[in-house]
């Protein structure tokens, strides 16, 4: 069976990866239309970050598949099972798979197209490495930048650039960032975050156009009439599923390309995975669940498996911004069911909010402002039964450490040397016994000989027995009940 | 030596009978005991183990005279009825169903003396391609990583003293203040300075030497280990901390792992380990920094069983190799990759033949140069050598079975506690023809051979130990052994000569390791410039040594790799998860370990008083939040449960654990053998079982219809 995959993106990649992992013999053939080789897009906000460089973002090569670079598909011919190519060749399929993306969603603000489908000078979406690529060079001449949409994108984009020095605005539809993936009270404290780091947010902006002046952005209009003065815009306003070949070929087509459960477009010999499918859950924007939809396609198409559900909704976000860490997977409080558990510690003055939601035992969504270790902990814990204490506050705060004991307060059981298992009570009976230096208690009970870690501590204890009881003629036990009676009369 | 020229040594120095630190010993007084010697490794330092090994030669059951099974059970015999029984008995299996009818099954804890003798014993006498032995449990994952990126496996590659200076070590997946307390003191360096770093799911005592801004600890999900070290390279080749220079010159495959690791950013992978993308971040920064490259004091990368004993491990060590390689370690004077050694001659004893494919010196028993240098030392035509054999969980698993093994020589190994799934491994053992088990004490292994033979321990033997450096080590006779028992070089040479087999069989230690040496010369562990009486000398003589003159190697790849193009190899690797993941039925994960006061399968320290006394039985340690949910309020007996078997132990309730993971060691037998739950399914690079994590459940004994609390209580205090 030859499969021929159209876009060579992250999810284009991954299928043809795992096609060839579970089929090393597979005939796979992948198309791609841009000339670089695969990189992982995620990156491309920490590459205006400046926290990665590009060759970092390379992914390997479709090792075992026949992979056509830079060529362009113009024609699904479902009927003879072709794709016309603009170079005038065809690929023939017996299964394709479209894994053709989304394309950045520009909104048709006056002023901004140059025309010919280019925007206007100092404007630019972030899609791929070209994009990213004109988004740094227009940072380094830049003093002020706008970012019109306050979603992932948008949010790691301010933060980047506000990393490398220019005074960022974020141009909100609404009344604040992340509004989408957060309830409002945490989008509040995720906005407040924000601002603290010197980023400017305006809320409900109605941005409404470009001001230009020779040929490049020199300010945002926004729906009050406010201008806000510009070197460099950046467009996060969301992606569009990239259907033009479906709908000519004659597929449904809703918001994106419709597929079944199984990944099926209207032609079954046709799958649609990734950014540009619309799944019965929905059409996803995040990575995760375009890899599962690659791996579940891979395993139906070469082992004949049945696909798994493949939830869209409530991928887990896990945002990649200097300054603002924000998780947030599964169900959160505005989409609880009446019987989940809803457990939330908000702490907006300290910039930070964490949200537990537990359904019959199990995590089942999470939300984290500001408390990187705690939602590093809880998202392994996510959707795994049997793991959640029965007091679900317990996964919020837990409990305090243990603390050490000093020499005085620690109980006569507690172990002093680990390497020899010699007590408190040991060190007291030696001491007892007739040794008064710290020499000769190693000698007697041989702590401090293993690691030496001890030594510390144990001429703490010397130094205690010194102090309370310089020579007392009791047996070991009594004379310690009797000292710690005596310190804790003090 | 004579018994009367011994008694007028006062003092016997020599080294300890347990793990690869081979801490150095004095052995002297009335009844022989054990005090610490200076050494570089240990620094005067012994941990409870070893002050208190004097007791093993005290033992009350130590195993004194032959035993053969009867309808009665075992029963003394004499040595000549036992070995002509046994070898009669080969001799049958042999002519009934061919050579490889009958196994060998080794151990780390063999002198090299031993470990080379019964590597030869197998081929040559017994024509068996069937041995291998339990470092395949311990050594084989890092052995194959370092094999195939850096040419050559030896532990530490450099002496365990160069930590001392380092600004920087990351340790993945030891416990070594539980399992070699002594060396912690080379930890005290990187300490002061911050930067030891500890990746362990659990709050060892090791991790806790992170405490106090000493260092950071870094807490993944059971089996996430290779993840989280995709995301250390992600980092250091993205934010372009990587020794580019070095890369360019020392380095193959970079660009491939580049690749390899681009989808493994922070975020990402704090989804699958669980540990923050920022800490991340900062312990890779943290090792760059103190690599020499960017003008650090040093930075080493070490694994251990941790991270190495997964269906991945392979992989993972090679993910660490990459790691260190990036930074520009191995080789670099202040800097390194290494595998923290487990057994006591864990590094010896997989270097000089008791690996299934493997002949002295790390020589390749495939390879027609090897076979024929092998087999001149022999004495022996190269074609008489068999092939090679199979790696021990495939080999512990046909035995008894219709094309598998009908015979089977164990030789310092408990299989029957330390193997994984031992249940079913009992079941094999129990379904061959011959069992014959070689050791110091009744083992649960022991009791169920058909012979018994009772073999001399460490004080009682000449020979060599090659540490976890590489330093190869005297272990020297103090006293003689009880009247019957006998070294293992002797019971090799007796079935030797009753099974016609060809070549010299010495039963002098000496002249045995005069013969490994010439075997060894020109292998990757060449010996050949080492001798017993060299070594005497008190010199510090790392292995290579190709001859007397040479003075040993301390450091390897100062100026090349021992792979063939001299240059190291980046392995790209993809993650592959544990074998036995968590669901509903089993929805916690187990990991296991060891604690301070005992030794691998217990065999020898559930024998000290003193090491009872410290830790007398075995415990389910679990999180009080899976306490609670449980309804445990105490040290209450628990069950635990895979999909291969259960094991009952009180539970010890602390938060060194994560909630979602239990943690039993592995030193006990009876209702609480853990082993009867862990996973035999192996890594397909190295063969290694994965020991370190599988799915379980967990229950109050009260609330199931197990075995009786008390008997289990009983079993735990005795």
């Amino acid at each position: 069976m030859r499969i021929v995959v159209v876009g060579a993106g992250m999810v284009g990649h991954r299928f043809v990866e795992e096609t060839l992992r579970l089929d090393p013999a597979a005939d796979v053939v992948l198309l791609g239309e841009e000339s670089y080789e695969p990189y992982n897009r995620v990156l491309l906000s920490e590459l205006v970050a400046g926290r990665t460089d590009l060759a970092a973002l390379t992914l390997p090569e479709a090792s075992g598949a026949r992979v056509r670079r830079g060529v362009r598909a113009v024609e699904l011919d479902v009927a003879a099972r072709r794709v016309l190519l603009d170079d005038g060749s065809c690929e023939p399929w017996d299964h394709l798979v479209l894994a053709v993306g989304a394309r950045a969603r520009v909104l048709p603000l006056a002023g901004l197209d140059a025309g010919g489908g280019r925007l206007v000078g100092g404007a630019h979406v972030l899609r791929t490495v070209d994009d990213a690529r004109g988004v740094v060079a227009g940072a380094l001449n830049a003093r002020r930048a706008c970012v019109v949409g306050a979603g992932a994108i948008g949010v790691e984009v301010a933060c980047g650039l506000r990393r490398r020095g220019l005074d960022v605005t974020v141009l909100a539809s609404r009344d604040g960032v992340l509004d989408r993936d957060l309830d409002p009270r945490v989008s509040a404290v995720a906005t407040r975050t924000l601002r603290d780091l010197d980023v400017a947010v305006v809320p409900q902006a109605g941005v409404r156009a470009v001001d230009v002046a020779h040929g490049h952005v020199d300010a945002v209009v926004l729906g009050d009439g406010t201008r806000v003065p510009t070197d460099l815009l950046v467009l996060a306003t969301g992606s569009v599923p990239r259907t033009e070949l479906a709908v000519e070929a004659g597929l449904t087509v809703r918001h994106g390309i419709v597929v079944d459960a199984d990944l099926r477009t209207s032609d079954p010999t046709v799958s649609a995975i990734g950014d540009c499918a619309e799944t019965p859950d929905g059409v996803s924007g995040l990575v995760a669940p375009g890899w599962a939809q690659a791996d579940a396609l891979a395993a139906r198409l070469v082992r004949d498996r049945p696909v798994p559900t493949l939830p869209v909704q409530g991928a887990t976000l896990r945002l990649k911004a200097v300054g603002l860490d924000v998780v947030t997977a599964g169900t959160r409080a505005s989409t609880a069911h009446e019987d989940d558990r809803v457990l939330a510690l908000d702490d907006a003055g300290a910039r930070r909010y964490v949200e537990v939601v537990v359904r019959q035992g199990t995590l089942v969504g999470m939300t984290c402002v500001g408390s990187p270790e705690l939602a590093a902990r809880l998202s392994v814990q996510l959707d795994r039964p049997g793991v959640v204490p029965p007091d679900p506050l317990q996964l919020l705060v837990g409990a305090p450490e243990d603390q050490p004991g000093s020499p005085t307060t620690m109980p006569s059981s507690t172990t002093v040397c680990r390497c020899n298992g010699v007590t408190k009570a040991d060190v007291v009976a030696a001491w007892d016994g007739g040794c008064c230096t710290v020499d000769e208690v190693v000698t007697t009970t041989r702590a401090t000989t293993g690691c030496g870690g001890c030594r510390t501590l144990v001429c703490g204890l010397v130094d205690w027995l010194q102090e309370v009881d310089p020579a007392v003629p009791a047996t070991s036990q009594e004379a310690l009940a009797v000292r710690e009676r005596g310190v804790a009369a003090r | 030596m004579p018994h009367d020229q011994v008694a007028q040594v006062p003092t016997t120095d020599s080294h300890c009978p347990y793990c690869a630190l081979q801490c150095a010993q004095r052995l002297g007084g009335h009844p022989v005991a054990a005090e610490p010697r200076d050494f570089p490794t240990n620094r005067g330092g012994l941990c409870q183990k070893g002050w208190t090994s004097g007791e093993l030669l005290r033992t009350p059951d130590r195993l004194t005279q032959p035993l053969r099974r009867t309808a009665d059970g075992l029963v003394p015999t004499t040595w000549d009825d036992a070995l002509d029984d046994i070898a009669a008995r080969v001799q049958t299996l042999r002519a009934d169903h061919g050579p490889d009818a009958v196994a060998v099954f080794g151990g780390g804890g063999l002198t090299n003396e031993k470990a080379y003798q019964l590597g030869k014993f197998a081929r040559l006498a017994l024509r068996t391609r069937l041995v291998d032995y339990n470092g395949r449990f311990c050594m084989a994952s890092a052995a194959a990583a370092a094999n195939r990126s850096l040419g050559v496996d030896r532990g530490l590659p450099f002496p365990l003293t160069d930590l001392d200076d380092a600004d920087a070590v990351l340790l993945l997946g030891s416990n070594l203040a539980d399992t070699m307390p002594p060396s912690v003191q080379h930890l005290a360096g990187p300490r002061s300075r911050g930067g030891l770093v500890v990746v362990d799911p659990r709050r060892s005592a090791t991790a806790r030497l992170c405490d106090d801004g000493a260092g950071t600890h870094l807490q993944p999900l059971p089996g996430t280990d290779l993840v989280l070290l995709l995301g250390l390279l992600h980092v250091v080749l993205g934010e372009g901390l990587a020794d580019v220079a070095y890369l360019r010159d020392r380095v193959d495959g970079v660009e491939e792992v580049r690749r390899s690791v681009a989808a493994w950013w922070p975020e990402r992978v704090e989804t699958v380990t669980g540990v923050a993308a920022g800490q991340l971040r900062d312990v890779a920064r943290r090792l760059a920094a103190a690599s020499p490259h960017r003008g650090g004091r040093g930075a080493y990368v070490l694994t251990g069983r941790g991270v190495e004993q997964h269906v991945d491990g392979t992989d993972t060590v090679s993910a660490a190799i990459s790691l260190a390689l990036a930074l520009g370690l191995p080789g670099a004077r202040r800097g390194g990759y290494g595998a923290i050694t487990g057994q006591g001659n864990g590094q010896g004893g997989r270097e000089h033949g008791q690996k299934a494919d493997q002949l002295p010196g790390y020589r390749s028993i495939e390879d027609p140069a090897d076979r024929a240098h092998v087999a001149a030392v022999w004495g022996v035509d190269p074609e008489l050598l068999p092939r090679s054999g199979v790696p021990a969980v495939q080999l512990l698993s046909s035995l008894g079975t219709q094309d598998g093994p009908r015979g089977l020589f164990v030789h310092g190994s408990n299989v029957a506690v330390s193997a994984p799934r031992a249940g079913a491994v009992r079941d094999r053992l129990a379904a061959l023809d011959l069992l014959v088990v070689c050791d110091v004490v009744p083992s649960e292994t022991a009791l169920l051979a058909d012979y018994v033979l009772p073999v001399t321990q460490w004080a009682e033997e000449e020979g060599t130990m090659t540490s976890l450096e590489g330093r190869v080590l005297r272990r020297r006779r103090h006293l003689d052994p009880p009247a019957l028992v006998r070294d293992e070089l002797w019971i090799w040479a007796e079935l030797a000569r009753r099974l016609d087999a060809p070549g010299t069989w010495s039963t002098d230690a000496s002249a045995v390791f005069d013969e490994l040496a010439r075997a060894s010369a020109g292998g990757r562990a060449d010996y050949a410039g080492l001798s017993h009486t060299r070594l005497d000398t008190g010199e510090a003589l790392h292995w290579p040594c190709p001859d007397p003159d040479h003075p040993g190697t301390p450091r390897l790849f100062a100026d090349r790799f021992a792979t063939p193009s001299g240059r190291a190899r980046m392995v790209p690797v993809r993650p592959v998860g544990p074998d036995d993941d968590v669901r509903a039925d089993a929805p916690l994960h187990l990991v296991t370990g060891r604690l301070l006061a005992h030794y691998q399968s217990g065999a020898q320290t559930r024998r000290v008083p003193a090491l009872c006394d410290a830790a007398g039985g075995p415990h389910v340690e679990l999180h009080p939040s899976l306490a609670a949910r449980l309804g445990l309020d105490g040290a209450e007996l628990v069950r635990v449960t895979s999909a291969r078997g259960s094991m009952v132990a009180p539970a010890r309730i602390t938060r060194d654990v994560r909630p979602d993971t239990v943690f039993v060691p592995f030193h006990f037998a009876g209702d609480s053998l853990v082993n009867a739950l862990t996973n035999d399914a192996t890594d397909p690079v190295s063969g290694m079982p994965e020991f370190k994590v599988c799915a379980v459940r967990v229950e109050r004994v009260a609330d199931d219809a197990g075995p009786s609390p008390a008997r289990v209580l009983q079993e735990v205090e005795s």
